[in-house]
């Protein structure tokens, strides 16, 4: 390469010693100046004395650096991103596992509902009998356990169900006494016998929440009050505030001290250890409550004063008074004379895939003087029944595999019998069956079947016709 | 090429955010009247412009101003204008941007020689402070400076690398205002009126996907310049190799010094190499004393490398088509384009082409005196700014 096209042609310093001598000089001249230029260069290169040239070469160095960075970050974005999907990856397995979790706790409890099930309706159709005293006792304890071992599991598997995010409000409308009133006479009992007084002021309200959640809140606020209580009284009722309605639970009892007051809402936390025979539950309640509270999105609070008492509320937004809709009245006609109990031999039918349930369920409604059809199928249920029209219908909503669902073979049986009233009986407690027969016009109970429910649903259904 | 019919031409991009607009009147009422027609609507935001310097500039202002009074306008004067038709002379092209997809905001740089650190940082927090209050998008990733420089105040680098030290991340690009090649006046626009020895700073917040982008055709040869007497201040090569400058040139690129030209200058460049890339300095003229003046800094020592052109068609074409695949086909592109480009592209008779490839892509612009990219100040390139279009669901 002629790097600075230095030397000067051979033609014009042909032969002289001079004329080379001289050319020599200059190219030597021009060498000394270009490394002196160099040399300057050099020496002020990097200097950062604002020369204009100087300026652009940093500026170019500035924007190389920039460019390595750019890569560098690029780099280091990708190798994010590869984290991330593992990361999301490693995310789906937990959910995938946490969902068969569920699955597999929701089956668990299906399955261990339906003989509980069972087992709840031997032993209230066993208390109708005549049975010697000491017999009759043992017989309420059994039922007693059986109801514990029940409300366990209940809490169990809504706690999971809640966490797994797979239990869905069912938001409607109805008048806070149908849940109030019910509420007040079961623990009105449940008071009398720790020898507690439990005031209820009932209101005439119309909220808008999931009755079964809501009630399950207040039955959490009632248990408490009731459990941590020694002596006193237990109340129960309602303030109007402009947000919505408080219902409100107070107690006679120990108080919940200032520090302790998040801590109960957590799970297996207990204020204090209350004492004798009546302890019971895993102290999950509160955190059900707490959970409850949060999807419903109605606030909680607690005012306590230690030594005094605690009042917990939960406040419900109203609902609109039109909004009212076929919500079953669960108003006590319990002690109707037996002459107008409209349960009086009406045809019951029983369609349920489980051998056990059928005649627990024979067992109990013939107690109630029911005339009970009960059969696995439609078919069979037919051949049995003499070509009677059956008043109510009480179904499954899972009748195994690879047949219809409870709604749709009450669908089905509405059609051959118009007015037929049907009630779904289901384990599983997802707002969707719930939603989906009451969009069917019919009625849903969940499993274990509390023979005081069933009953009362009957007799309102019954008073229609 | 194809001239402008009816002295205006536009492109509707409204559904873009911009619309873009030029005006072949040599009457600056007519001009401007012209581009107001097509350009104003309820939520023009900002105009940007670039006139030939054959205008009556007091009177272009006056126009504008009169034509967009509640507009903000910025520009430049050119050596030639990229119109939505292609390359053009003697005319006006202009740039109208939808509020609603832009926050523009502009300044003013007066003095060039007494431009610190301290007045770039006021300078870019005040125009990013005034963008950031129309929240029209998040300013990181999401911004970009327009620089546009007087294209013979010989300040281009030391301006550029003080103000891309406060901009950061915040990419940049620009031109230097050009003067249809008679290097005596060249012109930025700003707040009504044209100024010599001044920069505008544009800054460009938008919810529109942007791509800042420079390219060249050049590639180096195997002959090196070293300088060994410049005029740094002059930006003069006095000599090259210890022999007067334009002589060693000419004896470079084959011609007498007499004859070397623009069109020479653009067919030969020099450049620097730094980092593995390099620079192209472009040579300006040729003086009295066979010193040589050139569009950028130059310094004693430095090196520069007989650089050749590449197909210069073929790369714009291949730069442009990168833009498309990475960004759709754009809205709009505002493009610095060196003039040396367009005299070699009219030495080959290229032109046409060329401003077949510009039209297709949108690109409006001018011809400069030099282009600024990244805080850089670089000759014989393309450089700008590529708009996308918004997601359909945005």
């Amino acid at each position: 390469m002629d790097l600075f096209q230095l030397t000067t042609n051979a033609d014009t310093a042909e032969h002289s010693d001079a004329l080379d001598t001289a050319a020599l000089r200059e190219e030597n001249r021009r060498l000394h100046r270009v490394c002196q230029a160099l040399m300057e260069r050099v020496e002020t290169g990097g200097s950062a004395d604002g020369a204009p040239y100087a300026a652009f070469e940093r500026s170019v160095l500035l924007a190389e650096q920039v460019r390595e960075r750019t890569e560098a970050l690029h780099r280091a974005l990708d190798e994010l991103g590869q984290v991330n999907t593992r990361l999301l990856a490693a995310k789906a397995e937990a959910e995938a596992a946490n969902l068969s979790k569920t699955k597999f706790l929701a089956a668990v409890s299906h399955d261990l509902l339906q003989p509980l099930n069972a087992a709840r309706l031997f032993a209230s159709a066993l208390e109708t009998h005549a049975l010697p005293d000491t017999s009759q006792t043992l017989v309420g304890h059994i039922g007693r356990s059986l109801k514990d071992v029940e409300g366990l599991l209940g809490t169990l598997v809504d706690i999971s169900r809640l966490d797994a995010g797979v239990l869905h409000a069912d938001k409607a409308p109805f008048a806070v006494s149908t849940l109030l009133d019910a509420l007040a006479e079961e623990y009105r009992q449940v008071a009398g016998v720790r020898g507690l007084a439990l005031h209820y002021v009932p209101s005439s309200a119309l909220i808008e929440s999931d009755l079964a959640l809501l009630a399950r809140v207040i039955r959490n606020f009632l248990s408490n009050a009731v459990r941590y209580t020694e002596q006193g009284r237990v109340l129960l009722g309602c303030r109007r505030r402009r947000e919505g309605l408080e219902i409100m639970v107070g107690d006679t009892g120990p108080g919940i001290p200032e520090q302790q007051r998040e801590a109960i809402f957590l799970e297996f936390r207990r204020a204090n250890q209350p004492q004798g025979a009546h302890s019971r539950g895993l102290g999950l309640g509160l955190a059900i409550v707490d959970r409850i509270s949060t999807m419903l999105e109605h606030p909680i609070s607690l005012v306590s004063r230690p030594g005094v008492g605690a009042l917990f509320s939960i406040t419900v937004p109203y609902a609109a008074a039109t909004a009212i809709t076929s919500v079953p009245s669960t108003r006590y006609a319990l002690l109707a004379e037996e002459a107008q109990d409209p349960l009086h031999g009406c045809v019951v039918w029983v369609i349920d895939d489980d051998l056990a349930i059928i005649e627990g369920m024979q067992a109990l409604l013939s107690s109630w003087g029911c005339r009970v059809r009960a059969a696995a199928t439609v078919s069979a249920l037919e051949a049995a029944s003499d070509g009677e029209q059956p008043a109510v219908l009480l179904v499954d909503y899972h009748l195994g595999e690879h047949r219809e669902t409870g709604i749709d073979l009450a669908a089905r049986l509405q059609r051959r019998y118009p007015g037929l009233a049907s009630v779904v009986i289901t384990a599983n407690h997802e707002a969707e069956i719930k939603r989906a027969t009451r969009e069917a016009g019919m009625h849903c109970l969940l499993k274990p079947l509390k023979p005081l429910r069933l009953r009362m649903l009957l007799s309102s259904l019954l008073n229609k016709y | 090429m194809q001239r402008l019919r009816d002295g205006v031409v536009t492109t509707y991009s409204a559904e873009r955010g911009v619309i873009t607009a030029a005006s072949q009147h040599a009457d600056t009422a007519l001009a401007a009247a012209e581009l107001a027609q097509v350009l104003r609507h309820d939520h023009l935001g900002f105009v940007l412009f670039f006139c030939s310097a054959e205008y009556d500039l007091a009177a272009l202002a006056d126009a504008l101003e009169s034509c967009f009074p509640t507009t903000p306008l910025s520009g430049c004067t050119t050596a030639g204008e990229i119109t939505p038709l292609g390359y053009d002379r003697g005319s006006i092209v202009a740039i109208g941007f939808d509020r609603r997809f832009f926050a523009i905001e502009t300044a003013l740089i007066d003095d060039l020689d007494h431009f610190e650190l301290a007045n770039a940082q006021r300078l870019v927090d005040t125009l990013l402070g005034r963008c950031r209050q129309q929240a029209l998008a998040p300013i990181n990733e999401h911004s970009f400076a327009l620089t546009l420089l007087d294209g013979l105040s010989s300040r281009e680098e030391q301006v550029l690398a003080t103000l891309d030290a406060a901009l950061g991340r915040i990419p940049s690009f620009g031109g230097s205002a050009g003067d249809d090649n008679h290097l005596s006046h060249t012109h930025v626009y700003i707040a009504g009126r044209f100024h010599t020895r001044a920069a505008v700073v544009v800054m460009i917040n938008t919810r529109l996907p942007f791509e800042v982008f420079s390219t060249h055709h050049l590639t180096p040869l195997n002959h090196k310049l070293v300088v060994t007497d410049a005029d740094r201040e002059q930006r003069r090569v006095i000599e090259l190799n210890g022999l007067p400058a334009a002589q060693v040139y000419a004896d470079l690129v084959g011609v007498a010094p007499e004859q070397l030209s623009a069109a020479i200058f653009a067919r030969h460049p020099v450049a620097v190499h730094i980092g593995g890339q390099h620079y192209v300095r472009s040579i300006q003229r040729v003086n009295s004393d066979r010193s040589l003046s050139f569009y950028c800094a130059v310094e004693n020592g430095i090196v520069l490398t007989a650089m050749q052109p590449t197909p210069l068609l073929d790369n714009l074409e291949a730069m442009l088509a990168g833009v498309r695949a990475r960004l759709g086909s754009p809205s709009v592109i505002i493009g610095c384009d060196c003039f040396l480009r367009r005299m070699e592209l009219e030495g080959l008779q290229q032109l046409d082409q060329a401003s077949q490839l510009l039209r297709q892509s949108s690109v409006v612009g001018f011809n400069t005196y030099g282009e600024q990219h990244h805080g850089m100040h670089v000759n014989q390139t393309f450089t700008g700014v590529a708009f996308g279009s918004l997601p359909a669901n945005d």
